[in-house]
C-alpha cells in the first residue's frame, strides 16, 4: 500500500536531514506506530505519506514514496484526498465548518460527490465513530474526545485506504482514548484500512500495533515488530520496563502476554504495599465550592485539602470540572460560592500579587508565558519579577536540564525543554503551592521522567504542595501521593493514589493490570517486593 | 430568526460600509452602526464568532480615542474655536507646518473624531458580518474557481474570533506569572505564533481533504436565496444610496 524507497528529507534553512535513506513497505490493513523523541520528525513522516511534506511545507525530498500506486512527488495532497485521510494533532484547528454534519460533507462536496452518496456515507461514518446523536451540534461545543472522533469520521467519509493520525490520544482521558483505539482497531480488521499513527503514550497504543517505525534522530530510523524495536530503545512503556527490570528473556507488549510470563511472580512474591505517605501541614482548604462556567454548573460543592510535602493528582474525564477548580484556586475564576482558605486565611483577602507568588501556575500551553527572544532573557525577567538574585533562575534551569542552551529562542525548544523553562521561571519565585494543568501532553518518556523527578524533589526537599490535573495515569501512579477524582463537577474519590487508581479499571496503570490482583502500580512497587523476597 | 444566505449579510454590510465611506458623514456612520446592531441582535448566532461585533466595537472605540489624541497633539494647526491650550513643543525650522501641542480647537477635535469614526464604523461592520454569519459558512458557498482567494479569506477571517479566545487565555496565564496586567507586546508574540500555526493547519486540512480539486462542487445541504435575502440586500443598497445622496 505504501512504499518508501531510499527516502531522505531535508527542510529548508536546515543543515541536518530529518530522515535519511529510509526504505520500507507497509501492507494493506496494517497498523503501524511511529515513535521517537519530541521533535524527531514523526509528524513530518506522517505528512510525507499524503504529500503535505514537501508540497505544503517546502523542503527537499530524495527518493520515492508511492502510495496506492501514486508517487507523492507528482501527486498533490489534494489529489490523494480520496486515498489518504489525515487527522492532525489539534482537530479543532483543522475544522472548516461549524456543524458536525457540514464538516463531514466538506471533503465530499469539494470532490463533487452526488448528494445520495454523501447522505449514505455520512450516516455510515457517524455510526462508525458513534456520533449519530450529535449530528447537528456545533463543533465548538463538542468535548475533546468527540472532536477527535469527528476528525476521524471526516477522514472516513472519503473511504480512504490509508489513515494517518498524529497523536490521536494525547489530549484525551483514558476512556475516550480507549474508544478511539477500538475504532481504529475495527477499521483495520473489518475494512482493511492501513493505519499509521504517531504517539508518545505507548502504553495506550502498544497492544494494538503490528509494527513500529522508530525515528532515532540524526536521520537514523528502524522498523520492525513491537518487541524487536522496543528491545533496543530507551523510550519504552511501563510494561516493557517491567519485563526488562525483572530480567525476563521475553519482551511482552500486551497485558495478556506479560501476565502469562509473570504468573510465577504473582504467585511467589511477598505482599508488600507501597508505604502510606505522611504529608505535611494543611496549606489550602477548598470548602464546598460551587462554581459555574459559561452558565453551566462546573463544580458542585467540592471540598478538597492540599498539604505541604505532597503531590496531589486531579483526575477525571474531559469536562469533569478540573480546569474550573484550578482556575478558581489560582484566582482566574472569581465567581464562586463556598470558601477557599490559604493557611487559614480566606483567599479572597489575599491580593493577586501575593497570590501569584505563593501559588505557582503552569498553564496547559506553557508557551503562553514566554514572550522574550532568548532563554536567558526569560530567566533574567523572572529574576526581576520574583525579586531574586540575578542568574538564579538560569542556575535553577541548568540544574534541572543541563543541556539547554541559554541563547536559544524559546520557540525553538522542544515541548519538554519549554516545559522545564516555564517550570524554572515559576519555581524561581519559590511558590508554596505549584499547580500544573495537563503537563505531560506531547512529552516523550525522557521529558516525563525529568518532570517526575522535579515534582518529587519539590515536594520532598522544598516542602512544596503540588497539584497536577492530568489524564496520564502513569505519571499519577509514579509521583502522586494522593489522587482526587472529579466527575460531572462532583468529587467522587479522594484518597491514597493506590486505592483510588485500583478502584477503577479504566484508570488502572499498565503494571497494575498485569499484576492484578496484587496491589502494585509501578515497576518500582514490583521491584520493592522482589527486593524483599531475596 | 431563520438563517439567511451568508452572501446576504456580506452584501448588506459591504453596501453599508461603502455608503458610509462615500457619504463621509457622522450621521450616516451612526445610522449604519445602529442598523448593524439591530441585525446582529436579530440574527445572533452562537459559537465563537458571535462575539466579534462586540469586540470590533471595542476596537473601534479604541481607534477613535487614539485618533483624537494624536489629532489633538500632533498635526497641522486648524483655526477655529479654541477649547483649551496645551504647551507647544518647539520644532526646528525645517519642519514647517507641523506642530506638537498648541491650542486645541473644536474643529480639530471634531475632524479627528470624524476620521476615527469612519474607520471604526468599517471595522464594526466587518465585525457585524462575522457575528451573524461565520466565515466558515461563507467558504461553503464560494465557487471552487476562486480557490486561492477562498482559502485566504477563510483563514484570514477565522483567525479573528479565535484571536479573542487566545488573547484571553494568554493574558490570564501571564497575569498569573507576576500578578500584574501584561503588556500588549508580551501577548503579541505567543499569539502570533499560535495564529500562524493555526492558519497553516487549516490550510493543510483543506488541501488534504481535496478542497479546490474539482471545478464543480456539490452541495450537501444547499443554502438557497429567499425573498427575505433579496429584501435585506435591497434595503442595504437603498440605505447606501440614501446616505450618499443626502
Amino acid at each position: 500500500m505504501i512504499t518508501f524507497s531510499r527516502v531522505s528529507l531535508l527542510y529548508p534553512h536546515s543543515t541536518t536531514s530529518v530522515i535519511e535513506d529510509l526504505s520500507f513497505d507497509i501492507a494493506e490493513g496494517e497498523m503501524v506506530l511511529v515513535m521517537g523523541h519530541t521533535g524527531s520528525g514523526k509528524s513530518s513522516l506522517l505528512r510525507l505519506i499524503n504529500g503535505l511534506v514537501p508540497h505544503h511545507t517546502g523542503g527537499i525530498l530524495g527518493g520515492e514514496i508511492v502510495v496506492d500506486g501514486k508517487s507523492t512527488r507528482t501527486t498533490k495532497p489534494g489529489e490523494l484526498a480520496g486515498i489518504v485521510g489525515i487527522v492532525g494533532q489539534n482537530p479543532i484547528d483543522t475544522f472548516v465548518t461549524d456543524i458536525v454534519e457540514d464538516e463531514l460533507a466538506f471533503g465530499m462536496e469539494s470532490l463533487n460527490f452526488p448528494h445520495d452518496v454523501m447522505r449514505k456515507r455520512i450516516e455510515e461514518a457517524l455510526d462508525q465513530v458513534g456520533l449519530a446523536s450529535l449530528r447537528n451540534r456545533e463543533i465548538a461545543t463538542l468535548s475533546g474526545g468527540e472532536q477527535q472522533r469527528l476528525a476521524i469520521a471526516c477522514a472516513l467519509v472519503m473511504h480512504p485506504k490509508v489513515l494517518l493520525l498524529d497523536e490521536p490520544t494525547s489530549a484525551l482521558d483514558p476512556i475516550a482514548s480507549e474508544e478511539i483505539l477500538s475504532i481504529l482497531h475495527r477499521l483495520v480488521h473489518d475494512l482493511s484500512v492501513t493505519v499509521i499513527l504517531a504517539e508518545h503514550r505507548l502504553e495506550r497504543v502498544i497492544g494494538y500495533v503490528d509494527r513500529i517505525l522508530l525515528i532515532e534522530g540524526e536521520g537514523k530510523t528502524s522498523i520492525g515488530g513491537p518487541s524487536e524495536i522496543l528491545s533496543k530503545t530507551s523510550l519504552v512503556p511501563p510494561i516493557v520496563r517491567l519485563t526488562r527490570s525483572l530480567n525476563l528473556s521475553e519482551v511482552g507488549t500486551s497485558t495478556r502476554e506479560v501476565r502469562r510470563i509473570t504468573e510465577h511472580l504473582r504467585n511467589e512474591l511477598p505482599n508488600t504495599e507501597r508505604p502510606i505517605y505522611q504529608s505535611g501541614a494543611l496549606l489550602l482548604e477548598v470548602d464546598s465550592v460551587t462554581a459555574s462556567f459559561s452558565s453551566k454548573i462546573a463544580l458542585k460543592k467540592v471540598s478538597i485539602n492540599l498539604h505541604r510535602n505532597e503531590v496531589t493528582a486531579l483526575m477525571g474525564r474531559n469536562g469533569a470540572g478540573k480546569s474550573t477548580l484550578i482556575r478558581t484556586i489560582v484566582g482566574l475564576h472569581k465567581d464562586f460560592s463556598g470558601d477557599i482558605k490559604y493557611e487559614g486565611k480566606p483567599i479572597r483577602e489575599i491580593d493577586q500579587k501575593t497570590r501569584s507568588q505563593t501559588i505557582g501556575y503552569i498553564p496547559q500551553e506553557p508557551g503562553d508565558l514566554l514572550y522574550l527572544t532568548s532563554v536567558s532573557d526569560e530567566c533574567a525577567r523572572a529574576d526581576k519579577d520574583n525579586h531574586v538574585e540575578f542568574g538564579s533562575t538560569l542556575a535553577l534551569l541548568h540544574q534541572m536540564l543541563p543541556t539547554i542552551s541559554p541563547s536559544k529562542h524559546p520557540r525553538e525548544l522542544s515541548e519538554g525543554e519549554r516545559l522545564t523553562l516555564v517550570l524554572a521561571i515559576v519555581l524561581s519565585g519559590s511558590p508554596e503551592l505549584l499547580i500544573l494543568d495537563e503537563p505531560t501532553r506531547g512529552l516523550d518518556y525522557e521529558a516525563k521522567n525529568r518532570l517526575m523527578r522535579n515534582l518529587y524533589d519539590l515536594s520532598r526537599k522544598h516542602g512544596t504542595s503540588v497539584l497536577m490535573a492530568t489524564h496520564d495515569v502513569e505519571i499519577v501512579a509514579e509521583v502522586a501521593d494522593r489522587t482526587i477524582f472529579l466527575a460531572e463537577g462532583e468529587k467522587v474519590a479522594d484518597g491514597a493514589t493506590l486505592d483510588v487508581l485500583l478502584a477503577s479499571p479504566a484508570f488502572a496503570p499498565q503494571v497494575a493490570k498485569v499484576m492484578a490482583p496484587r496491589r502494585w502500580l509501578t515497576v518500582g512497587d514490583v521491584l520493592r517486593s522482589v527486593g524483599e523476597s531475596s | 430568526m431563520k438563517p439567511l444566505h451568508p452572501f446576504t449579510f456580506w452584501a448588506l454590510f459591504t453596501a453599508l460600509a461603502f455608503g458610509v465611506i462615500a457619504s463621509d458623514g457622522n450621521i450616516s456612520a451612526f445610522f449604519a452602526l445602529g442598523g448593524a446592531a439591530l441585525i446582529v441582535y436579530l440574527y445572533k448566532s452562537t459559537g465563537a464568532w458571535s462575539a466579534s461585533f462586540k469586540w470590533s466595537l471595542v476596537a473601534g472605540a479604541y481607534f477613535i480615542f487614539i485618533r483624537v489624541l494624536t489629532g489633538v497633539l500632533i498635526g497641522v494647526p486648524r483655526p477655529g474655536n479654541t477649547l483649551f491650550e496645551i504647551p507647544r513643543i518647539a520644532l526646528p525650522s525645517w519642519l514647517p507646518g507641523i506642530r506638537i501641542g498648541g491650542s486645541v480647537t473644536l474643529e480639530r477635535v471634531s475632524s479627528s473624531f470624524h476620521e476615527g469614526l469612519m474607520i471604526a464604523t468599517v471595522i464594526a461592520l466587518f465585525g457585524a458580518a462575522n457575528s451573524v454569519t461565520s466565515p466558515h459558512k461563507l467558504l461553503r458557498v464560494l465557487p471552487a474557481k476562486i480557490y486561492q482567494l477562498a482559502v485566504t479569506l477563510t483563514i484570514a477571517t477565522s483567525v479573528f474570533p479565535q484571536l479573542i479566545t487566545s488573547i484571553q487565555r494568554i493574558r490570564e496565564a501571564q497575569y498569573l506569572r507576576n500578578g500584574s496586567r501584561p503588556r500588549i507586546s508580551s501577548i503579541a508574540i505567543p499569539l502570533l505564533e499560535e495564529s500562524l500555526g493555526r492558519a497553516v493547519g487549516l490550510a493543510e486540512s483543506m488541501e488534504a481533504r481535496g478542497y479546490g480539486q474539482s471545478k464543480k462542487q456539490s452541495r450537501y445541504r444547499p443554502i438557497l436565496y429567499t425573498g427575505r435575502d433579496l429584501l435585506l440586500i435591497t434595503s442595504g443598497f437603498l440605505s447606501a444610496i440614501v446616505m450618499v445622496v443626502l
